[in-house]
């Protein structure tokens, strides 16, 4: 309970904004104002706080990656090279945008919009702080898979649109990947929610706070799987392969220019914030800090979280080669699902358990986190040794050293891709 | 049907849902079609949600306007014949006729039933309760269909893996030459 | 029910991020698997062959800089030995120490940059190339301290070199001895080792032993495929039957192979260097010609015009790309009568179609970066 309930006590915005309705309810305003107000006030903060964020991150992504390549990131724009991101957006808004004759008008100006649209439809159903949600669903969690799924039809419409060949191989190859990932998506979000019981964010939340864990403790292997997936969903590294830019060009919106492939770029960005505040809320505690949001903002203590996941995946860029289509979709159906078929099955098991016994929270999650953690390393290690990776055949090798002129040591191809 | 927000909503889905559809039918570009198929679940996706029913509007989201509508487009695209008009067959007028036939019964058999108003309050968890129904007394019905599903999944493998060994089989021949 | 494709070409290059120069590779593709794939090269040619026969013998020397331009100290020594050999020209002692240095340099540079490249081909994003740049870099500084210039450095002379080496040059190399060992043992952990690097490689553009001494191979691609044969302990030239060092070998013929045997390489150029340093000795750095005439600075130089007497030779060099030779026929003129080029890029990219065929596009990318072209010798 906050310590004072006024308007200016910042370390819960809802106060304000329901100073606010109240205000509005004494000037005679019918019933159905305050609540259309406060959601447009939301609104608008998450568009401002998100624009804002992204061109800070824009500038931080390039000197973060600059630092892991040895070298100054950019530093001629402003000071340090902070207004980066804001050059970058004058840049794609004053460029011509350049439409093919043969593309295909409509859709070609649609995709962008639909694009962007899913990335910020899911800011919706996040929870800043303890009521700060702008629409709390009872299917807070199947929304957002439900919204990301819209993407695979934006992206098809964006590559077909292009009416370019590149381009639709590259939309091809994304909507494979969307697919395969789509389901382990699906299987790590619905473990956290048979453990918790509710698919509400607020309800997790509220669970995590309540037993003072993280979710990851206790199911790190669906917190991994639900990492590698969104990172191919959202399209970023390593799972680039359709915006590559040492392949083919850049896949699915290689003829976007100007301020419609600005809203590629920023979609992109977007979708990493939901992303990360999706892992945030659900596997590290969302806005609650065992505590501390009785004196730090809970909103504050979220958008930190959800910097330091965003930052992760930055490393993740900078560090990993990229995977080839089929690879990251045989990975998906070879590797990760099997894996979360067994994680479902024991959470439930576990949730079961605990259920019926009606134990101590206390007592029975450091057991569950115990399982789970021993369950995944296990798992994973084994089932790698059994598809064949890290064996003696595939792992690295060095080359022989040898003095013997003319002999021949060849000794037989692997297969591709072992 | 209370206050103005639901009745606006209904309204606004309504017309969603029934120009896309509308336009399915009219447009003359197959992809163009799909598109419109895609908005038109939304618009039912919407209806679900202001009858209450979010588990079931969101799912529809999940599943129609993401995996059934792509399934749509690989199946547009792989037709030799998708970049045709959609209005180029003899089949247009007796279509529309049928079409209109069958909208109006329908119409008909919707105004005039007597419909019965359920006494249940809305429930509040949805979710919960189409889960305790599946598993409890659909359960037949629901191993039925995930045993089709797997039968139906083999089916496809099958089909594409004797089809892919065979043109392995090709390719390596011309190569070799 | 066989479903009706058709294939589709798609071009890569000649302007793209990743192939290494202007080059272009047409791809017959059926779905994501290419049937067919064409090479169109001759962007980048700039009739080096013919040039060269207006001009003298010393003049050429900088278009050999410019052949190969990532390692350009091998292209001068391939084609000063082979002028040398044609005039019978004993080369001293110290000449013969710093060419071998300045090869295992440039050995060293040019494997940076091609395991750099080829990493970035992978897909890594720039960040094992600006590392191994990083070294490249610093073996650059000693070519500037040496001789001026960083890339095309026109540092041999006909009869030895152009100039000796500052008194602070061997240090600074010693002291970049040291680190880079711990350097290339960075790399090859994390590249090496790497699960993504290892499934974009392994396997990809097999080629066994028959296949790559038909095809005429050689260098890190003949021996990633299994063949020791190093033109260095073959055929040895300059210093390299007085110092000591190893082949580096591949087993399995594949890119991954190709990527690990030039890892190797740097450590054995290190080793090389090593010797170098210690056993270098004193004296002229330019044979006496007879036509030499003395600059006021007191050493020898290369004069300026030499006339090789009637006759043809091949020389040939390891260079960091597998063996460039240099065939030369002269006409007892001021300027050679035909100057050939076998260019190593050239002739081990025949194989190019039978390794890209039956892969993907992205397949063909880390392909190409296994092969470690250089477009100025391939179109010279």
């Amino acid at each position: 309970m906050p310590i004072l309930a006024k308007w200016y006590d910042f370390r819960d915005l809802g106060n304000a904004i329901g100073a606010l309705q109240d205000q509005i309810l004494d000037w005679g305003a019918p019933d159905w104002v305050p609540y259309v107000v406060s959601g447009i006030i939301a609104v608008v903060g998450i568009l401002l706080w998100l624009l804002v964020s992204q061109i800070v991150f824009i500038w931080i992504e390039r000197r973060v990656i600059g630092l892991m390549h040895n070298r100054i990131g950019p530093n001629r724009v402003g000071p340090m090279g902070l207004l980066q991101g804001v050059a970058d957006a004058i840049k794609l808004l004053l460029k011509e945008a350049i439409t093919a004759r043969a593309t295909d008008k409509i859709l070609f100006w649609a995709a962008p919009i639909a694009i962007f649209i899913p990335a910020m439809v899911v800011f919706a159903v996040i929870p800043f702080g303890e009521g700060m949600v702008l629409s709390d669903l009872n299917v807070g969690v199947l929304f957002f898979l439900a919204i990301g799924s819209i993407n695979t039809i934006a992206v098809f419409a964006a590559g077909w649109a292009s009416n370019n060949k590149y381009a639709l191989i590259g939309a091809m190859r994304q909507i494979g990947m969307l697919i395969s990932y789509e389901l382990v998506q699906v299987f790590a979000l619905l473990s956290v929610v048979i453990l918790v019981g509710s698919m509400r964010m607020g309800d997790i939340v509220a669970w995590q706070s309540g037993n003072d864990v993280w979710m990851f403790a206790i199911q790190p292997l669906a917190f991994v799987a639900f990492i590698i997936a969104g990172l191919v969903e959202v399209n970023r590294s390593p799972a680039d392969l359709s915006e590559a830019e040492s392949e083919l060009t850049a896949g699915y919106h290689t003829e976007y220019s100007g301020i419609k492939f600005g809203f590629f770029y920023a979609a992109e960005y977007f979708a990493t914030f939901a992303l990360s505040g999706v892992i945030v809320t659900l596997f590290m505690g969302g806005w609650t800090l065992w505590g501390a949001e009785e004196w730090v903002p809970g909103f504050l203590i979220f958008v930190t979280k959800l910097y330091a996941v965003f930052f992760l995946f930055i490393w993740a860029r900078g560090t990993l080669p990229r995977l080839r289509t089929d690879q990251l979709m045989s990975f998906s159906w070879k590797f990760l699902l099997e894996l979360m078929f067994v994680q479902i099955l024991v959470i439930g098991l576990e949730t079961l358990i605990w259920r019926e016994q009606a134990y101590d929270a206390s007592t029975v999650l450091p057991i569950f986190g115990v399982i789970n953690w021993v369950l995944a390393i296990g798992l994973v290690v084994l089932w790698a040794r059994m598809l064949g990776h890290g064996t003696p055949r595939t792992a690295g090798k060095r080359a022989t050293l040898t003095q013997e002129i003319g002999k021949i040591y060849y000794e037989g191809a692997a297969g591709p891709g072992a | 049907m209370d206050d103005t927000g639901t009745v606006v909503a209904f309204w606004a889905m309504a017309i969603m849902t029934v120009g896309s559809a509308l336009m399915v039918g009219a447009v003359r570009n197959l992809i163009h079609a799909v598109i419109f198929l895609v908005l038109s679940f939304l618009g039912v996706a919407g209806l679900y949600i202001t009858l209450s029913a979010d588990f079931v509007g969101v799912v529809q989201i999940l599943i129609y306007s993401g995996a059934i509508s792509i399934l749509v487009i690989f199946a547009i695209v792989l037709t030799p014949r998708a970049g045709r008009d959609n209005s180029e067959t003899s089949m247009l007028v007796p279509g529309v006729v049928i079409a209109g036939l069958v909208a109006t019964m329908l119409s008909y058999a919707a105004i005039e039933t007597d419909w019965n108003i359920s006494s249940r309050e809305g429930f509040e968890e949805t979710a919960q309760a189409i889960g305790e129904a599946l598993l409890d007394k659909y359960i037949l019905p629901f191993e039925v269909a995930g045993a089709l599903m797997l039968v139906a999944m083999l089916g496809a493998i099958i089909i594409v893996r004797a089809e892919g060994a065979e043109s392995e089989t090709v390719e390596v021949e011309e190569v070799e030459e | 029910m066989k479903l009706k494709t058709e294939p589709y070409v798609i071009n890569v290059g000649p302007q793209h991020p990743s192939t290494h120069g202007v080059f272009r590779l047409r791809l017959t593709m059926d779905g994501e698997k290419i049937i067919d794939a064409e090479m169109i090269i001759g962007y980048l040619h700039r009739s080096m062959e013919k040039l060269a026969e207006e001009r003298t013998y010393t003049q050429n020397i900088p278009f050999t800089d410019r052949t190969d331009y990532i390692a350009a100290m091998t292209g001068n020594l391939a084609y000063v030995m082979a002028v040398e050999k044609l005039m019978e020209i004993e080369v001293p002692e110290r000449a013969n120490w710093l060419r071998t240095i300045m090869a295992e340099l440039q050995r060293l540079a040019s494997h940076a940059m091609a395991g750099g490249t080829f990493a970035n081909d992978c897909g890594t994003w720039q960040t094992p190339v600006m590392h191994m740049i990083r070294d490249r870099e610093k073996v650059l500084d000693l070519f500037e301290m040496a001789c001026g210039a960083r890339l095309t450095t026109n540092y041999m002379r006909i009869g030895g070199v152009s100039r000796d080496i500052p008194p602070e040059f061997l240090p600074a190399m010693t002291k970049l001895l040291k680190e880079l060992p711990d350097r290339i043992d960075e790399y090859e952990d994390l590249l090496l080792n790497n699960e993504i690097i290892i499934a974009r490689s392994r396997g990809i553009a097999v080629l066994t032993p028959e296949e790559a001494i038909a095809y005429s191979l050689s260098g890190p691609m003949l021996r990633g495929s299994g063949v020791a044969w190093d033109l260095r302990k073959a055929d040895p030239y300059a210093a390299y039957d007085k110092v000591e060092f190893d082949i580096a070998v591949g087993t399995k013929g594949d890119a991954y192979d190709r990527f690990a045997v030039r890892m190797a390489e740097m450590r054995q150029s290190v080793r090389i260097l090593e010797q170098c340093a210690e056993m270098i000795p004193e004296g002229p750095i330019h044979a006496r010609l007879q036509t030499a005439t003395v600059q006021p600075i007191g050493n020898p130089v290369a004069p300026l015009v030499v006339r090789p007497p009637e006759g043809e030779a091949y020389a040939r060099i390891e260079s960091p790309r597998g063996e460039l030779g240099f065939y030369i026929v002269s006409d007892g003129g001021p300027s050679p009568y035909r100057f050939h080029i076998r260019a190593p890029s050239y002739i081990n990219l025949t194989p190019l179609k039978k390794m890209t065929v039956g892969m993907t596009v992205a397949d063909a990318v880390v392909v190409l970066g296994s092969v470690d072209i250089v477009v100025g010798e391939v179109d010279r």
